[in-house]
């Protein structure tokens, strides 16, 4: 497969996406090395950034004449290498699709292209009193098609739903070149809900070139406050009364104290230094129903052995105290000059166990963690502080990441609420899934993609292939060769 | 002998545990048997009738509740498990599936996620797509497999639970489910509107968008030439009679008079009353801002052809429920394709949940146009069953 003619790819991509599209310098590449798993690099053989989902069509259909795996790529934000390149692979960045098509109020729909920045989504829709719900902390930076990818969260789908209850219909391209629309505008579209198949699918089934995505109209009041406590127990045992009182927060967020430490460290907030965990949550609805709620959490929170509670005097305040949270992972550079994100889910009444395990395996490996998650689903984001300049250190907070994850699959957990499994878990998935259960997952990627061109080696811990089908897609003998090797 | 949808069942099973089950399915894949489904039967006429049904496999034994933690607000159960079976079982806890469908006493869940079943409060809440967070599936080849998990926030793998959402028990039976549950509101304020005409029910929709009022679900039910409106608020008592309030107001602007009812189930009953008469039963689905086009061009129509038949409309979702006697097959036949075409016109789709004239049924397509997509529905159908045993025929596209 990789004797292949250079100079043709140059020419065919050139003719399917314009000269000014294309990049194939090899010191050019190497910005698409990586996305947010920085550990991971691996060059692409060329990189285009399309602007249409004809242009996408045709970039996929070069790919696949010169035999050459497709890696799809949004921000390139994402944390568990959904988006690294494989060896001699085709990047498609969806970035220069970052256009908003149609805002629909009467139908509270929205068309944007991929390459959309998530935010901007709200900020288009923002002054009129609508907004767009999945919320990752990367919110400013990842778009929209990454957050398909990838079925994104953030801390307020606790309430809400995650990217895969909002979007309502794409436009996806596959392998050969198909343009498909999934899902509809209207409810209930006829057939499988294979837009369920999409979202989430980590770029292993085809490039989305336009979505459709729901709005929300902003909630009458929100009510935020942040409340200190001793320790980690007390304030997981108070996020666990506040929802057994009948209460949904639209966010409850926990830090630790290395977590708070790094957070006022890099923005300033003038949170405290000397308690165990702080809570941060939010509550939103109807004015008369969240000064109710918001009431009544704060004094479930004193009652579960708060510290100290306070509540934002303005927007401005509540903006900062949110702004501390969402910064947490940059800010852990403020306290190690490296750290390992890890991303898993527990139940949510098992936080404070859960949370003195990982305790007693940072203590047991000699290295630092930090925790910073959403505690309202349980979906636990440990940081595992090292120092790459120590001989040892970067693999044994590998390690104390993959120890973290069995964690919570014993207690009955995932090991990904959110940043997706990639190349960075795949070796995990054989921990909650067993080969059955894989191959299920693999009749629905083979569904659309059948010679397994797309994101070849990730999510699936091994190779798997697509076997014959009768009457199914047959794949052309150029096609067969070298099937082997993309896995 | 019976039947599903007119079509004669061979043999009849009914399992006592999820393994004989899967054993089941495995024989019937030795002996190449055609296999269909069936919990609580109330939704047996919704689709195509199966070409061949060897062996029909009801799930009335498959009615345990496998895991629940009430305080992670998550439940598994088995497929044959009836809705008001588990709903009795969380209220003990405070806690319900939030989902409201007609004959919730026999729908079994198992039954419930096939067909993609939902009912007013689907405006809050979503669908059981919504809800579901695990799944396990007893494959044509009698494998069991499971997807997603027992914790809400999980995207580790594809996504099974929600594949298997509307597939009617084509890809797989549906063995166990998961579900996110959400907790019995303190207080709830269902308020009634007399003589709405349809251009209220879509300013209801927008002045109580505009004032963000959160209403959990709104039906309109016809009533002469007009509709009785009935929106429900839930939470705890101050926010609500704060919404209920403002409601008032906001009807008496539009000249109308809303009234509490006296009843809080009023809006179940009145869905139900709606979604389980006469003998043909449709359901439209619509861009939720085509409301007044959905009546107008589709539902008037049809009501005044058959002025004794029963129409509910959830307004914010583009949703309509129609039920009546097709007494006249031909008026039947001609009002319902006239509509389909008007709501496939809005990019929408009309539905036949139920048609028991055979006649009706070879004149109106169950589901209507294809969609763009059929093509990879058909290959995912291929995947999970190459031989089209489970349910066959019965689906979009006769998959």
């Amino acid at each position: 497969m990789q004797t292949i003619d250079r100079a043709a790819i140059v020419r065919d991509l050139q003719v399917a996406v314009g000269a000014g599209n294309c990049i194939f310098e090899p010191s050019d590449l190497r910005t698409y090395e990586c996305d947010g798993l920085a550990g991971s690099r691996v060059r692409p053989a060329a990189v285009v950034l399309p602007s249409d989902t004809a242009q996408v069509a045709a970039a996929v259909r070069v790919a696949r004449r010169h035999g050459m795996p497709i890696v799809p790529r949004g921000a390139g934000t994402g944390l568990s290498g959904g988006a690294l390149p494989v060896e001699g692979c085709l990047l498609v960045v969806l970035s220069r699709m970052n256009r908003i098509l149609e805002v629909d109020f009467e139908n509270l729909r929205m068309r944007v292209q991929p390459g959309v920045i998530n935010l901007d989504v709200t900020r288009a829709i923002a002054e009129a009193g609508y907004y767009y719900a999945p919320d990752p902390s990367s919110q400013s930076v990842c778009s929209i098609g990454g957050n398909i990818a990838e079925n994104s969260g953030g801390a307020h789908c606790l309430k809400y739903g995650f990217t895969v209850n909002h979007v309502v219909a794409v436009t996806v391209v596959l392998a050969d070149g198909e343009i498909f629309e999934v899902g509809s505008p209207a409810s209930d579209p006829l057939g499988y809900d294979l837009l369920a198949a999409v979202v989430g699918s980590e770029g292993l089934v085809g490039i989305v070139t336009e979505a459709v995505v729901r709005i929300l109209r902003t909630p009458e009041l929100t009510r935020t406050f942040f409340a200190t406590f001793p320790s980690t127990d007390e304030a997981g045992n108070c996020v666990s009364a506040i929802v057994a009182a009948g209460i949904v927060p639209a966010a409850v967020e926990m830090m630790d104290t290395l977590a708070i430490e790094a957070i006022v460290k890099a923005t300033g907030v003038d949170w405290p230094l000397d308690v165990g965990a702080a809570l941060l949550l939010d509550v939103d609805g109807t004015a008369a129903e969240v000064e109710h709620t918001a009431a009544a959490a704060v004094e479930i929170a004193k009652s579960a052995g708060a510290l100290d509670v306070r509540m934002p005097k303005d927007a401005a305040e509540r903006a900062l105290m949110w702004k501390g949270r969402k910064s947490a992972f940059a800010a852990m550079g403020r306290i190690s000059p490296n750290y390992y994100v890890q991303d898993g889910v527990i139940p949510r009444s098992e936080i404070s166990r859960v949370l003195r395990e990982i305790a007693a395996l940072s203590a047991r490996e000699g290295l630092r963690v930090a925790n910073v998650f959403h505690a309202g689903d349980g979906n636990l984001h440990p940081l595992v502080l090292y120092d790459a300049r120590v001989a040892g250190e970067e693999h044994r907070a590998e390690f104390v990441g993959g120890e973290i994850l069995k964690i919570c699959v014993r207690y009955g957990g995932s090991i990904t609420g959110e940043h997706g499994v990639g190349t960075d878990k795949a070796i995990y998935m054989g921990e909650i899934f067993n080969d059955a259960d894989l191959e299920s997952m693999n009749f629905v990627r083979c569904a659309f993609d059948p010679a397994r061109v797309f994101n070849p080696g990730k999510v699936f811990p091994t190779p798997r292939l697509c076997g014959d089908i009768p009457g199914a897609y047959a794949p052309h003998a150029s096609e067969r060769h070298g099937l082997a090797d993309r896995g | 002998m019976a039947t599903i949808a007119g079509t004669e069942v061979g043999a009849t099973v009914a399992p006592a545990d999820l393994r004989e089950t899967s054993a089941l399915l495995t024989a019937a894949a030795q002996d190449g048997a055609t296999v269909s489904f069936a919990g609580g039967g109330t939704e047996l006429g919704f689709g195509y009738p199966p070409e061949r049904v060897d062996l029909l496999l009801r799930t009335e034994h498959l009615s345990h509740v496998v895991e629940y933690t009430p305080s992670d607000m998550v439940v598994e159960v088995e497929a044959g498990i009836p809705l008001a079976a588990l709903q009795k079982v969380l209220a003990v806890e405070g806690q319900r599936l939030a989902l409201d469908v007609p004959h919730a006493e026999l729908a079994s869940l198992g039954g419930l996620l096939a067909c993609n079943s939902y009912g007013p409060r689907r405006a809050r809440f979503g669908t059981l797509r919504d809800l579901i967070v695990g799944v396990s599936l007893i494959r044509a080849d009698g494998t069991r497999v499971r997807g997603g998990g027992k914790v809400v926030k999980n995207v580790a793998g594809f996504d099974l639970p929600k594949l298997a959402v509307g597939s009617l028990g084509t890809l797989g039976m549906i063995a166990t489910a998961t579900f996110r549950l959400h907790p019995v509101p303190e207080t709830v304020a269902l308020l009634r509107v007399e003589h709405c005409s349809g251009s209220h029910l879509r300013r209801f929709v927008t002045g109580m968008l505009e004032r963000r009022l959160e209403p959990v679900a709104m039906l309109a039910v016809a009533v002469g030439r007009g509709y009785e409106f009935l929106v429900l608020f839930e939470g705890f008592a101050a926010g609500v009679l704060e919404q209920a309030e403002r409601f008032v107001a906001l009807a008496a602007g539009f000249g109308l008079v809303a009234e509490d009812a006296a009843d809080d189930r009023t809006i179940d009953i009145l869905d139900e009353e709606v979604r389980t008469f006469g003998d043909l039963r449709l359901r439209f689905a619509a861009p939720p801002g085509a409301l007044e086009q959905l009546e107008a061009e589709a539902l008037e129509p049809l009501m005044r052809r058959f002025p004794a038949a029963k129409l509910a409309l959830y307004p914010s979702l583009g949703v309509a429920f129609w039920s009546g006697y097709a007494n006249d097959v031909e008026a039947a036949v001609a009002g319902t394709l006239h509509a389909r075409a008007a709501v496939e016109r809005m990019g929408g789709n009309a539905v036949v949940l139920d048609a028991r004239d055979p006649r009706i049924r070879a004149a109106v397509d169950v589901y209507g146009t294809l969609p763009s997509s059929f093509p990879l529905m058909k290959r995912l159908k291929e995947r999970f069953d190459p031989d089209g045993r489970l349910n066959r025929g019965r689906f979009v596209g006769g998959l």
